[in-house]
Order: C-alpha cells, then sequence, then structure tokens
C-alpha cells in the first residue's frame, strides 16, 4: 500500500490527502485536471472512470475523477465552472468513452477533443441527460 | 485499397447488440472503429426513481451473467453511507456466491470461446460443467440469474450446508485438469486458433486500463481481492495467474487458471464459514447524507459504484456504474489491428465482452 505522506509529495499538492472511507481524497487545489492526469501517469496510476453530478440549488455541476494506485483508490473533485472541463483524453486513453457518455448524458463539454457519433445512439445532440433542466 | 466490412450490430459470435467497423486490406484488419449503445438502458437514471430495496432489483439486472456482483458493490457502497456492517458469515457467504458466480461465468466463456475455434465437444462440456454450478447457486438462492442475495447488511440466504457444495466444487476442479486445460493449453486447433492471435500488448494494456482477466493476460498482475479486499478475501489464500503474452491464448489461460484459483477460495470459504447471523437484521436503514465508492473484482474485473444519498430521502441523488467490459472493449481496436478477418469474432469474444453492461 503507498504512503499518502510520500503521495501528496509526488503529486505536488499543497493539502494532505485525506482517507475516507476506502477513498483516498485529495484536493486538487490549484491544479487543472490535466496537470492532475499527467501527474498520475507520472505515477503509474490506472484511471478508473469519471462521475458526475448535478448540484441542487443551481449549484453548478462537479466531476469525480477516480485512479487506482495499488489497490488504493483515489479520488479528487472538480467544480465545474459553467459547463466546461478540459478533455484529458490526449493523455489519458482510457478516459475516452466515460468523457463521450458525461458529454451526452449531463451536456458537459470536455475541450480539447472531438467527439464521434454519439456513443449511447440517442438523437444527434446530446440526448439521454441526466440533467434537470433538460429531462 | 482498403475497404470497410461492418461486423455487427447482430453478432457473429455473440448474441448481443454492438457493432466494429473493420478496415481490411485484403484479409487484413487494419484498423476498427466501435460502436456501441444500442441497447442503452438508462438504468443509472432509473436508479435516482427507486428507494433502497427496489434499486438493489434494479441494479441487479445490468448484468445477466454477474447479477450478484452488481448488487455486491452497490450494497457495500449503501452500507458505508448506513454503517450496517455485514457479520462475518454473510461476508463467507458473499465471497462463496461470487466465487459460483466467477465459475459460471469462466466456463460458459471457456464454451463459447470452444464454439469460436471449432470445437464444439468441448462447448458441450464446458456447458455441462457450468450447469453443475447453476445448480448449486439455484439450490443457495432459489435462481439461476438474478440471486437476490445481497442486502444492506449482509445477505438474505444462509447457506446451511456449506460442505456439501464441496462436491461440486471437486467435480469442476477434476474436469478442469483432466479436460478442459489439457486441451486448450496443447490441442493444435487450439494453438492455431489462439495463439499470437489478437495481442494486447503490455504498454497498450496499460494506456487503455483494462482490468480483469484482459489485463492479467497482458502481464498486469491487478486483482482488487488481492489488492482491496473486500468481503471475506483478505481470509483466502489464493493467487493471482498472470500471462505476460497479451494474445487470445493467455487470456484463455488465465480464465482456466481462475477456475482452479476459484475453487481453492470456495474450498476455503465453505470449510471455514463461522457461525452466526447473515445480516444486520431488521434494524431501520438510514443514510447519511454523502457520497460512497466500493469496486468489486467481477469475472471480468473491477466493477466500480458510486452512490450519493441525501439524508431522509426515499431514492439515491446519484448511481454511478462503471462496468469491467466498458473499459475492455475500447481495447478490441488494438488487439485486431493485423490481425486475419476470419479471427476477429474469436479477438473480440476474448475479452469475454458483456453488452448489457456497457449498455447500462
Amino acid at each position: 500500500m503507498i504512503a499518502l505522506e510520500s503521495l501528496q509529495e509526488k503529486l505536488g499538492l499543497a493539502t494532505p490527502l485525506e482517507q475516507r472511507s476506502e477513498t483516498c481524497w485529495l484536493d486538487p487545489g490549484t491544479k487543472s485536471v490535466r496537470e492532475l492526469a499527467a501527474a498520475m501517469n507520472a505515477l503509474g496510476a490506472r484511471f478508473i472512470t469519471i462521475t458526475a453530478y448535478q448540484l441542487p440549488k443551481d449549484g453548478g455541476l462537479r466531476l469525480e475523477y477516480h485512479w487506482d494506485l495499488q489497490g488504493q483508490l483515489l479520488g479528487a473533485s472538480f467544480a465545474l465552472a459553467g459547463n466546461a472541463v478540459e478533455s484529458i483524453y490526449d493523455i489519458c486513453e482510457a478516459a475516452d468513452w466515460i468523457e463521450r457518455e458525461v458529454h451526452e448524458e449531463f451536456a458537459i463539454e470536455f475541450t480539447g477533443r472531438e467527439y464521434e457519433p454519439l456513443l449511447l445512439r440517442l438523437g444527434d445532440t446530446p440526448g439521454v441527460n441526466l440533467r434537470e433542466e433538460v429531462r | 485499397m482498403s475497404y470497410k466490412i461492418p461486423m455487427g450490430p447482430y453478432h457473429p459470435a455473440l448474441e448481443e447488440p454492438y457493432k466494429l467497423d473493420l478496415i481490411c486490406e485484403g484479409e487484413t484488419v487494419r484498423d476498427a472503429r466501435l460502436h456501441i449503445g444500442f441497447n442503452f438502458r438508462g438504468i443509472e437514471h432509473l436508479a435516482e426513481t427507486r428507494n433502497y430495496i427496489q434499486v438493489i432489483a434494479l441494479m441487479e439486472r445490468v448484468c445477466g451473467i454477474c447479477s450478484n456482483i452488481h448488487t455486491l458493490t452497490l450494497c457495500q457502497a449503501m452500507e458505508k453511507l448506513t454503517g450496517h456492517v455485514p457479520p462475518p458469515r454473510a461476508q463467507y457467504i458473499r465471497v462463496v456466491v461470487a466465487e459460483l458466480e466467477r465459475l459460471h461465468s469462466h466456463v460458459l466463456w471457456a464454451g463459447i470461446a470452444a464454439k469460436l475455434m471449432g470445437f464444439k465437444t468441448m462447448f458441450m462440456t464446458c456447458f455441462e460443467l457450468r450447469e453443475k454450478v447453476m445448480d448449486v447457486l439455484q439450490a443457495i438462492s432459489g435462481n439461476r440469474v438474478n440471486y437476490s442475495m445481497n442486502r444492506i447488511g449482509g445477505v438474505n440466504r444462509d447457506i446451511d450446508d456449506p460442505l456439501a457444495v464441496l462436491a461440486m466444487v471437486e467435480a469442476i476442479e477434476r474436469e478442469m485438469v483432466r479436460t478442459v486445460i489439457p486441451i486448450f493449453t496443447t490441442s493444435s486447433t487450439a494453438q492455431s486458433r489462439c495463439a499470437g492471435i489478437g495481442v494486447l500488448t503490455h504498454e497498450k494494456a496499460i494506456s487503455c486500463g483494462v482490468v480483469g482477466p484482459t489485463a492479467r493476460a497482458s502481464g498486469l498482475p491487478q486483482d482488487l481481492r488481492r489488492d482491496a479486499p473486500y468481503a471475506a478475501y483478505a481470509e483466502m489464500e489464493f493467487d493471482v495467474p498472470v500471462e505476460p503474452a497479451g494474445d487470445v491464448r493467455a487470456r484463455l489461460l488465465v480464465r482456466a487458471l481462475e477456475i482452479m484459483e476459484s475453487c481453492r477460495i470456495l474450498r476455503q470459504a465453505l470449510t471455514k464459514m463461522p457461525p452466526g447471523e447473515i445480516n444486520t437484521g431488521d434494524a431501520k436503514i438510514v443514510f447519511s447524507t454523502g457520497t460512497a465508492t466500493s469496486r468489486v473484482e467481477a469475472p471480468r474485473g473491477e466493477v466500480l459504484y458510486s452512490v450519493s444519498w441525501k439524508q431522509d430521502a426515499r431514492n439515491p441523488t446519484r448511481v454511478h456504474v462503471r462496468t469491467p467490459t466498458y473499459v475492455n472493449m475500447p481495447a478490441v481496436r488494438w488487439m485486431v489491428r493485423g490481425s486475419r478477418l476470419a479471427d476477429t469474432p474469436l479477438i473480440q469474444a476474448s475479452i469475454d465482452p458483456c453488452y448489457s453492461c456497457t449498455d447500462r
């Protein structure tokens, strides 16, 4: 199992990592999601998934990214400004399908990438949408 | 000159919908594009309209083969939000049912792989073996597909006579050692259809983030049962089979060896099963506000659930499911590159894809 103190240093994070339940949460601080993904690549962490949440009362959208490092589940949360976030697909191939799916379900734009034909195959625009205002 | 061959959505090997556009030069595949979503069911959205009892029944239907794994992962996540800790006997029963499910999934896959290789006799042998496992699952749970075993805080049904299951475990082991493994490893037909075919290199496996036997057959020694143990796996002794070659044969070998390891785990879980309660009883289920994530090693690899709940809410606010095929399937593009067109059905089948899980 990896030592959390060394992980904070290796990832260049200002805030200590916090173990809650079985997930080790890290505060990305000023790091962008691309910088964090690159740091995870350098560590040899395996990308798992992205989970999108619509926050209540116009709180906007939040994305949770998960990685696995030697069996330790690592999580990082990013609040979105607007509906866009940088894509990590070009530095993390495994993120391709989940970025496309989140784009289609929540109409979140992953900037810096092109979308192939719809993954979920309903209609010709982001359609199978989990966002409240478009349900 | 290159040309495109659309394969699917009605697939020649697997009776589930997905499509592969193969770009070929002669008989050689140069590239491929995958299309899924033909049967997308919106289960994550449906989950937001179900209470904690209904959502278990719903998520059990994400997959028709590893249905138990989905409820196990979901219940583990909900247990973190409710503070219900399953008693030791329930943890052992969870291991037993999970390993029986792995056995029937792997044996089913071995049968389908044999059929695709033209080994009809082996197909029948594998399905006969699988039937034995299904009988045990039916005897334990009353069901053959959706076992309804898991609940928040434990399991719904006890295994009255754990030692009675051992006879089936021994029969499976015997048949695997005597017939299945020797044929898959030594027959010239299996060798010619599988060795060096559909290679996923170690580097590409890392890049694609593949999981389960697909990863282990490309030299990645990852298995959540060992790396992040859940249920009673920390108390089990077993090995994680890893093969470096990355071809169809390696994926076949890894699964065959995993069947043996599953038998080994089952024998330990059945003989060491502690007495006691099988769940936390009828105590009121109260959710605290928050998000919980849980992971389990399904037959095809890692399953992850993120479950979000608000205190006093009837339904979850979000349930996200990341299934193993969802990350393994994009790697098929790299496996089929450079292969013969005739090998592509077997290559696609070699990741043991589950489109039901993918189109959740």
